[in-house]
């Protein structure tokens, strides 16, 4: 195997924070392609510059999506990264392991790949990074028959993400996980086969902490939240006085609604002003609840600038029951899809639809009655339209 | 091992499976109390204890990682979760490893462990989590400076807010290594964002076979392109042209990388969760420091005196941009002493929001 | 319509617009259910069964996925021609 000088990345060793390079190091000492994934990425940072083509069109057969193209532009000079493939591994949700399922999938990994990985992608998968082309076929033969999957890449549906959810906290008002593997199982050809003007993602947070980032990266983002009182055990709220909070400080004087009280070591809740945003409840997790009938927010639309400005999700439809078999949510999916494939232009997310159509337009499509959860505030200006059963009717 | 032939691989592939259950990778405690769990507390910046309804207790210990990960280190992982965790490990939404035991004794013996294998705890509670971030160099055709690198180099400037020191709220660092942003690093409460600064140079010989030219035009946000009949090609207005680079995503020959110009920018204040003030996005507060491998200490530096200055000034629970927002953004760039800049003043799509309309601001 | 006389239609009307558009699947199911007056789901399945045997194949570009006729190298490397 060909020794590369790496002076520059050499210096990315040290330190007290894991170093990336140390990683490609342990899998070059197996791997040609990890080594020359090296030597092509000193020459990076020497000329301060990437050495890698466009995706090209690879895959598996009968799927569009789940592998990315990726090739050297100097595969004269580093031939073991000639062709470089990402593979989407669609994790289980939540990202639990068992430890030897995972090992069946480092060893497929070792025989066939770089043995390099990203533990994990932005979207969720298990990344695979770096595969030839004839290795694609035999691999994902070997992933599928031991009951894993590709994720979803291009114009489709983008492997779903959660929070932990119920698994591991308290705050979770729905079942993430298995609201996430229900959509991965029942939308399987929306993922791998891509049929839309653009790619659509689903994440879902068990409550508005939301751990997934779901409001700032998902077209739809599923938000748990409730509709009753927060208990308050008073006897908690003293021993975290006692602990040294400052309850009027932190918790009173923080929230963003004036809607709590604190006087004679007792906390009051004005539950009716309350908007739910969990900041008493995440910094006071063992004196207070969230009770009474749990649900999620959907809300739609955000995306990265690229290329008219980011997006934040919008409160679409303030509450729905989420439980199985989630019909109410999957069958207003349908609907959103439907509007979105109808009237994008390519590559137009489905936030940038609502924009050009109209919030009205989006929510007559889908049939949701307009709320006024919906926004901040009401329109400013007096130019609005106006359609013939408005006229006609009460509205 | 060797490699399935043609007619192995056709024989045994399947589709449409999806990944398996979630309901096989639990640990026997997390399966118990699903869905009953009571509170949980942060012990250290490295480890924490969640309390079910039953009473049985998790405990968790989480680790860095740079989230590029050899099989090597992986199966290192794995083995510390055989021994000390029945056999199951976890991994976070930014990167991080989760070992979960419900022995209380294992939690400083997990922490060893892991960094022995070069994985130190952290993570935890109001400090610096692991920092998200996209390919860069490594791995993409679009990255206009490294992720890995620059990601590493930051992280150990602020690696004791990841294991011992707290700040007075969490704080998350993110980057992108370009404005296409996998990741969505835009509500990060400091983002590193690489950007480009020159108009991008056009192979007309290659845009003729290989490009859509209405595509591509209409690809450009700023109305910057219009076609080039003679050439058969497009033509870009300089004065239009803000370098996001898409025309270069839909028309490879359309090149806009330019290694002496290429560079980052630094963004900051914005918050996922709803809690107070609600999800915001980052803003900017240094357009441009070049690019300068290995560990561009330029960067380093703004990132560490954002931080400190924050630390600083603002109250406990404060997020950055709540922070930020108590104080005025004058006051931010005053307090930080970064200069203020045309490049800071919007003239794109949120422009019209973020002239100031009153008399009252600060010196 | 017999599915072979469907086929042929869907793949004449891909190798129409080669080198000029690229098709989304919905482009291909529309157009081709106008053509023929197959219902769209019909148009859909005999699509899918094209690419399931690599007669036509997903492709990517410029950002966004389409489906294409597959090129030689495509169908050597699935073992479709040798």
């Amino acid at each position: 195997m060909k020794k590369y000088e790496t002076p520059l990345l050499d210096e990315l060793e040290k330190g007290p924070w894991p170093s990336f390079v140390k990683e490609i190091k342990k899998a070059a000492k197996k791997s040609e392609m990890a080594n020359d994934e090296l030597g092509q990425l000193e020459k990076s940072y020497r000329d301060r510059r990437g050495y890698w083509k466009h995706g090209g069109i690879v895959g598996v057969l009968g799927y569009g999506g789940g592998v990315i193209g990726r090739y050297s532009s100097l595969p004269t000079e580093f031939p073991g990264v000639a062709h470089f493939h990402t593979v989407r591994i669609n994790q289980p949700s939540g990202m639990f392991y068992k430890t030897d399922d995972l090992r069946t999938i480092l060893d497929l990994w070792d025989e066939y790949g770089s043995g390099l990985t990203n533990m994990h992608g932005s979207t969720g998968d298990m990344v695979l990074l770096g595969c030839r082309t004839e290795a694609l076929e035999p691999l994902f033969a070997e992933v599928t028959s031991r009951g894993w999957d590709l994720g979803g890449s291009g114009s489709a549906l983008r492997t779903p993400a959660c929070c932990v959810g119920k698994a591991r906290c308290e705050w979770a008002n729905i079942d993430t996980m298995d609201l996430c593997n229900h959509l991965t199982q029942m939308y399987q050809d929306y993922l791998h086969r891509p049929a839309w003007p653009y790619k659509f993602k689903f994440k879902i947070a068990g409550c508005a902490v939301d751990c997934v980032a779901s409001i700032a990266r998902a077209d739809c983002s599923v938000i748990g939240t409730w509709k009753g009182k927060i208990a308050v055990d008073q006897a908690a709220v003293k021993n975290y006085a006692k602990g040294g909070m400052d309850v009027q400080a932190e918790i009173v004087d923080m929230c963003p609604t004036g809607c709590m009280s604190y006087s004679g070591g007792e906390l009051k809740i004005d539950d009716a002003n309350c908007s739910r945003c969990m900041h008493c409840i995440s910094k006071m997790t063992k004196a207070l609840k969230a009770t009474g009938e749990k649900g999620a927010s959907i809300l739609i639309g955000s995306k990265a600038p690229i290329v008219v400005g980011s997006l934040l999700s919008w409160v679409i439809v303030p509450f729905i029951k989420m439980e199985p078999p989630y019909t109410e949510f999957t069958e207003l999916v349908d609907k959103i899809w439907e509007w979105w494939d109808d009237n994008a232009k390519p590559r137009e997310r489905i936030g940038e639809v609502i924009e050009v159509k109209g919030m009205r337009s989006f929510l007559e499509a889908i049939g949701v009655e307009p709320q006024a959860q919906q926004v901040y505030e009401p329109r400013k200006d007096p130019f609005f339209f106006w359609k013939e059963e408005d006229l006609n009717g009460n509205k | 091992m060797a490699w399935l032939t043609e007619q192995e691989a056709k024989a045994k592939r399947k589709t449409d499976i999806g990944p398996p259950h979630y309901s096989k990778m639990l640990p026997p405690v997390i399966a118990k109390n699903y869905g009953k769990w009571k509170y949980h507390e942060v012990m250290t910046p490295g480890s924490m204890v969640h309390v079910a309804d039953s009473g049985d207790k998790v405990y968790t210990v989480r680790v860095a990682s740079p989230r590029l990960l050899s099989t090597e280190s992986i199966r290192a992982m794995l083995d510390i979760a055989d021994k000390y965790c029945d056999g199951y490990i976890r991994w976070t939404t930014r990167n991080n490893v989760e070992f979960m035991t419900t022995k209380e004794e294992n939690v400083a013996q997990i922490k060893k462990a892991a960094q022995d294998a070069g994985f130190p705890a952290g993570g935890i509670g109001s400090g610096i989590s692991n920092m998200v971030h996209t390919q860069g160099w490594v791995h993409c055709h679009s990255a206009c400076t490294d992720a890995s690198g620059l990601v590493k180099a930051i992280m150990d400037e602020v690696f004791p807010y990841f294991n011992e020191k707290t700040l007075p709220a969490k704080t998350r660092l993110a980057l992108a290594c370009c404005v296409n942003m996998c990741g969505a690093v835009h509500c990060s409460d400091i983002a590193v964002v690489a950007i480009h600064r020159k108009v991008p140079v056009i192979d007309h010989d290659l845009v003729k076979n290989m490009c859509e030219i209405p595509t591509t035009i209409s690809a450009c946000p700023t109305r910057a392109i219009s076609p080039d009949p003679a050439k058969k090609s497009i033509k870009i207005n300089a004065d239009k042209c803000m370098y996001c680079g898409n025309c270069f995503t839909v028309c490879p020959p359309i090149n806009i990388h330019n290694p002496e110009q290429d560079g980052v920018a630094i963004v900051v204040g914005g918050k996922i969760g709803s809690l107070r003030k609600g999800p915001s996005f980052s803003k900017l507060a240094i357009p441009y420091i070049k690019n300068n491998p290995p560990r561009w200490p330029e960067v380093v530096e703004a990132v560490k005196n954002i931080l400190d200055t924050y630390a600083k000034g603002a109250k406990k629970h404060e997020r950055l941009g709540e922070w930020i927002d108590r104080i005025g953004w004058e006051a931010f760039f005053r307090e930080t002493g970064i200069p203020f800049t045309y490049q800071h003043i919007d003239d794109f799509t949120f422009a019209r929001d973020t002239f100031r309309t009153s008399a009252a601001f600060k010196w | 319509m017999e599915l072979a006389e469907l086929q042929d239609k869907i793949y004449a009307f891909v190798q129409a617009a080669k080198g000029k558009k690229k098709l989304k699947e919905k482009d291909i199911i529309k157009g081709v259910s106008a053509e023929t007056s197959e219902t769209p789901d019909n148009v859909k399945k005999a699509m899918r069964a094209m690419i399931d045997v690599g007669r036509l194949m997903y492709s990517y570009g410029g950002g966004s996925s389409s489906v294409e006729i597959p090129s030689e190298e495509y169908l050597r490397e699935k073992g479709m021609i040798k």
